[in-house]
C-alpha cells in the first residue's frame, strides 16, 4: 500500500512536468477565468434587471394607491389595502400612521430606520411560506412615503422569483465548470499520457541509439502526425548514419584485410634480406629497395581504399564539383594513355564527340576513366585493340566507354568485379590490388551515375571476347 | 637549401629533417604553427614544408599570415586530407603545393626541391639552357648540339618542366600533376612511356643520356 501511494506521489510530479499536461491546466485555468467573468457579469446583469423591473412594478402600485388615497381618502386606501394584502402575494404593504402607529399592511416591522418622509427605498428579507407551506425567506424592493395626510405609506414587491432564477442558473454555470474542468483535466490526462507515450517511443529509440545499438527504430503508426513524421525522420537519419557507419567499417575492414598480405610480404622480404646481408650474400640496398615498393604499393591501396569510402560517404554530393567539357577529359585521358597502350603492341584509338558538358569533380572522373583504361590495356593481350569512345547517348546521359578485345569479363562476374578487392581467377596473375573497378563505381555512384560492363566485340586475334566497359552520366543541366 | 618543417608529431618532424639532411639540406623544425611563425620571422628559409592540422594556430592560418606580412617564401602543404576542397583550400591559403600522408619520401624531397628552384626563377626566360640542350620557349623549338629535336606539344612541355628542375628528382606524381594537371595516381606506366619516348628524341645517338631514371623516384635531367 505504502508502495502504491510512493509510486503515485512520485508519479504526480513527473506528470506536472509533462509539457502536454501544463498546457492543459493553463487551458483550464484560463478557462475557469473566463466562466467566472461570464457568471459574475450575467448575474449582476440579471439582478439589475429584476430590481429595476420591481421598482417599476413598485412604482405604478404607488402610484394606483396614492390615486385612491387623494380621491377617496385613508379609509378607501385602507379597504384597498386589505383587500390586496389577500390577492396580490407579490407584493408587501405597510400603512403607517400620522403618530407613527402601525396600520393595515403585511409587515411587523418596518425595515426604514427613519419615520416616512421623502421617497426612500430599501432591500429586505422577509420570511414567508409557499403554496406547499415551505418556509421561503425572499428578498424585497420597497419604497416609504409620506402621504399628503400625514401618514406613511411602504410598498414593495418580492425578488423571490428572479432570486430563484439567478440560483438556479449559478448553480448551472458552476455546474457547467466543474464538468469542463473535471473533462478538460481527464482529456488532459489523456493526451498528455498518449503523447509522452509517443514520445517515450522516440527517446527510447534516441536511448538505445546513445547506448550505441545503431538498429533501433522508431514503430510508425502511418497517422500521418507531426511525431509520425518525426519517427520517420529519425528513422531516416539513422539509415543513412547505419549507412556511413557500415561503410566506413567496411572500409576499414578491407583496409586491415587488403594490408595484411603485403605488410607479411615486405616482413618476410626484410628478414630473409637481413639474414642475406648478415651472411655477405646480398647487398642489404637491394632487399631494402623492394621493401620500398612494397610500402608504395601498400600506400596506393590505403589511399584508394579510403578515397572509396569518403565517396561512398559524400553519397551524391561530390565535392569541389564543376561543369566542364567530357570530351576534354577523354582527349587528356587519350593522349595520356596512348603511347602505353601501343608500347604494349596494342592499337589503341578514341572517338570523341564535342561539347559534352557534365557536372563533377575533374579528378575523381579522370581517375575514374584512366583505372578503366588501365584496365583495359592490362587484360588485353598483344595485338589486341583498345577504343575510348565519349558521346552523348540517345537518351541525353554522356558516356565514356572503353572497348577491348581482352578476354573479357563472364556476364556473372560482371556486378562482383565492381567490388572491393574481388579479382577474377584469371587476373591473379597481374599486378592491381582489386580496387580499380570498386574506385570507378563508388565515382560514378557520387555522380549519380553508372557504370555498365557488356561483351566486347567478339573474338579478335585468337583472343575475346573482349569488354566493353561504359561510365554513363547525367548532362549537366543547361 | 634552408628549410623549415611545422609539424606537431614529432617523430614524422625528426625523420623529415634527418632526410632532408641526408638530401644535402638544412632542416629546422617547429612543433606548431605559432612557433613556425616565431622561426620564420628569423631565420632565411628558402622553402617551408607545413602540416595542415596542428594545435594552437594551424597550417593554413600560419600560412595566411606569412602571406598578410608579406614572405613569400614557397610552401609546400602536408595533410591527412587529400580531397579535392581541401587542397584548393590549402592553395588558396597561399600554399604552393599540396602533398597527401602518407607519402613516399622521394616525393616530398623532389617537391621541396622543385618549390625552391621555382624562386630562383622567377624572372622570364625566353630560353632554357640544360648541357648541350637548348630550349627556346618563344620559337617552341629544342635543339641538342647542333641537331634540331621534333617534339609534339605535350613532349615539349614536359621537358619544359624537366629542364625548370634540371638536376633535381621529379616524380611520375609531380609530372601528372603539373604536366598533365591531373592528380591521381596512373596504376601502370603511362608516365614511364612517355619518358621513354622524349627520352628516345633527346637521348638518342648522344654519348651521354641526360635524361636519368632515379631509381625509387623518377627522374631527373642531367647536364
Amino acid at each position: 500500500m505504502k508502495g502504491r501511494e510512493n509510486s503515485f506521489l512520485m508519479r504526480l510530479p513527473s506528470l506536472f512536468r509533462r509539457t502536454p499536461f501544463r498546457l492543459t491546466l493553463l487551458f483550464l485555468a484560463l478557462f475557469a477565468a473566463a466562466a467566472s467573468a461570464i457568471l459574475a457579469y450575467v448575474y449582476v446583469a440579471s439582478a439589475s434587471e429584476a430590481q429595476a423591473r420591481a421598482e417599476a412594478d413598485v412604482r405604478g402600485e404607488l402610484q394606483t394607491l396614492r390615486g385612491v388615497y387623494d380621491s377617496r381618502g385613508v379609509d378607501a386606501l385602507n379597504v384597498a389595502l386589505i383587500d390586496r394584502t389577500l390577492t396580490r402575494s407579490a407584493y408587501v404593504y405597510q400603512l403607517i400612521g400620522k403618530d407613527g402607529t402601525r396600520g393595515t399592511g403585511s409587515l411587523n416591522v418596518s425595515p426604514f430606520d427613519a419615520a416616512p418622509g421623502a421617497e426612500e427605498w430599501t432591500t429586505f428579507t422577509i420570511t414567508d411560506t409557499d403554496p406547499d407551506g415551505r418556509v421561503i425567506r425572499p428578498q424585497v424592493r420597497a419604497v416609504q412615503v409620506r402621504l399628503a395626510g400625514g401618514e406613511g405609506l411602504i410598498v414593495g414587491e418580492s425578488l423571490g422569483d428572479t432570486e430563484a432564477y439567478l440560483g438556479r442558473l449559478t448553480q448551472a454555470l458552476w455546474m457547467a465548470m466543474g464538468m469542463v474542468l473535471l473533462l478538460g483535466l481527464g482529456g488532459g490526462l489523456l493526451i498528455s499520457r498518449n503523447l509522452e507515450r509517443s514520445m517515450g517511443r522516440l527517446n527510447a529509440v534516441v536511448g538505445s541509439v546513445q547506448d550505441g545499438d545503431l538498429k533501433a527504430r522508431v514503430a510508425v503508426r502511418g497517422s500521418g502526425d507531426e511525431l509520425d513524421e518525426l519517427g520517420q525522420g529519425l528513422n531516416g537519419m539513422l539509415d543513412r548514419l547505419e549507412t556511413s557507419m557500415a561503410s566506413i567499417r567496411h572500409a576499414g575492414d578491407a583496409i586491415a584485410h587488403d594490408l595484411r598480405s603485403p605488410l607479411t610480404r615486405m616482413r618476410a622480404r626484410l628478414e630473409v634480406a637481413l639474414i642475406d646481408a648478415e651472411s655477405g650474400r646480398i647487398d642489404g640496398v637491394d632487399a631494402l629497395q623492394v621493401a620500398l615498393d612494397e610500402a608504395d604499393t601498400l600506400l596506393k591501396t590505403f589511399n584508394t581504399v579510403l578515397a572509396i569510402a569518403r565517396l561512398q560517404a559524400a553519397a551524391g554530393r561530390v565535392p569541389d564539383a564543376a561543369v566542364f567539357d567530357a570530351a576534354d577529359l577523354a582527349a587528356d585521358m587519350a593522349e595520356l594513355y596512348e603511347p602505353a597502350a601501343e608500347d604494349k603492341g596494342l592499337d589503341f584509338s578514341a572517338e570523341i564527340e564535342r561539347g559534352l558538358m557534365i557536372e563533377g569533380a575533374r579528378p575523381f572522373l579522370a581517375q575514374a576513366l584512366a583505372n578503366v583504361i588501365d584496365n583495359a590495356i592490362k587484360y588485353t593481350p598483344v595485338g589486341g585493340a583498345v577504343m575510348l569512345r565519349a558521346r552523348r547517348r540517345s537518351s541525353g546521359e554522356i558516356e565514356f566507354s572503353v572497348t577491348d578485345t581482352g578476354p573479357g569479363v563472364p556476364e556473372e562476374d560482371r556486378g562482383r568485379v565492381i567490388e572491393r578487392f574481388v579479382r577474377l581467377d584469371n587476373s591473379r596473375t597481374e599486378a592491381g590490388s582489386g580496387l580499380g573497378l570498386s574506385l570507378v563505381g563508388a565515382v560514378m555512384e557520387a555522380h549519380m551515375g553508372r557504370i555498365q560492363l557488356d561483351e566486347g566485340p567478339g573474338a579478335y586475334g585468337g583472343s575475346g571476347p573482349g569488354l566493353r566497359v561504359a561510365l554513363v552520366l547525367p548532362a549537366a543541366a543547361q | 637549401m634552408k628549410i623549415l618543417v611545422v609539424e606537431d608529431d614529432a617523430e614524422a618532424a625528426q625523420a623529415m629533417v634527418r632526410g632532408l639532411a641526408e638530401a644535402g639540406h638544412v632542416a629546422s623544425h617547429a612543433i606548431d604553427g605559432a612557433y613556425g611563425l616565431l622561426e620564420a620571422q628569423k631565420g632565411d628559409y628558402d622553402v617551408y614544408v607545413v602540416d595542415r592540422m596542428m594545435p594552437r594556430l594551424d597550417g593554413i592560418g600560419m600560412v595566411e599570415t606569412l602571406r598578410k606580412d608579406g614572405d613569400q617564401t614557397p610552401v609546400l602543404f602536408l595533410s591527412a586530407m587529400g580531397e579535392v576542397e581541401d587542397r584548393v583550400m590549402g592553395l588558396k591559403a597561399g600554399g604552393d603545393d599540396y602533398l597527401v600522408k602518407p607519402y613516399a619520401f622521394a616525393e616530398l624531397i623532389a617537391r621541396v626541391e622543385a618549390l625552391s628552384r621555382r624562386r630562383e626563377t622567377g624572372g622570364v626566360q625566353t630560353v632554357l639552357k640544360v648541357g648541350d640542350l637548348e630550349m627556346n620557349l618563344i620559337a617552341r623549338t629544342v635543339h641538342r648540339g647542333t641537331s634540331e629535336i621534333d617534339l609534339q606539344p605535350r613532349e615539349f612541355q614536359l621537358l619544359e618542366f624537366l629542364m625548370r628542375h634540371a638536376g633535381q628528382s621529379v616524380t611520375r606524381t609531380m609530372l601528372l600533376e603539373k604536366v598533365w594537371e591531373y592528380h591521381f595516381d596512373p596504376q601502370t606506366n603511362v608516365i614511364d612511356v612517355h619518358i621513354s619516348r622524349l627520352r628516345s628524341k633527346i637521348d638518342k645517338g648522344f654519348d651521354k643520356a641526360m635524361l636519368q631514371t632515379v631509381r625509387g623516384a623518377g627522374y631527373r635531367l642531367e647536364a
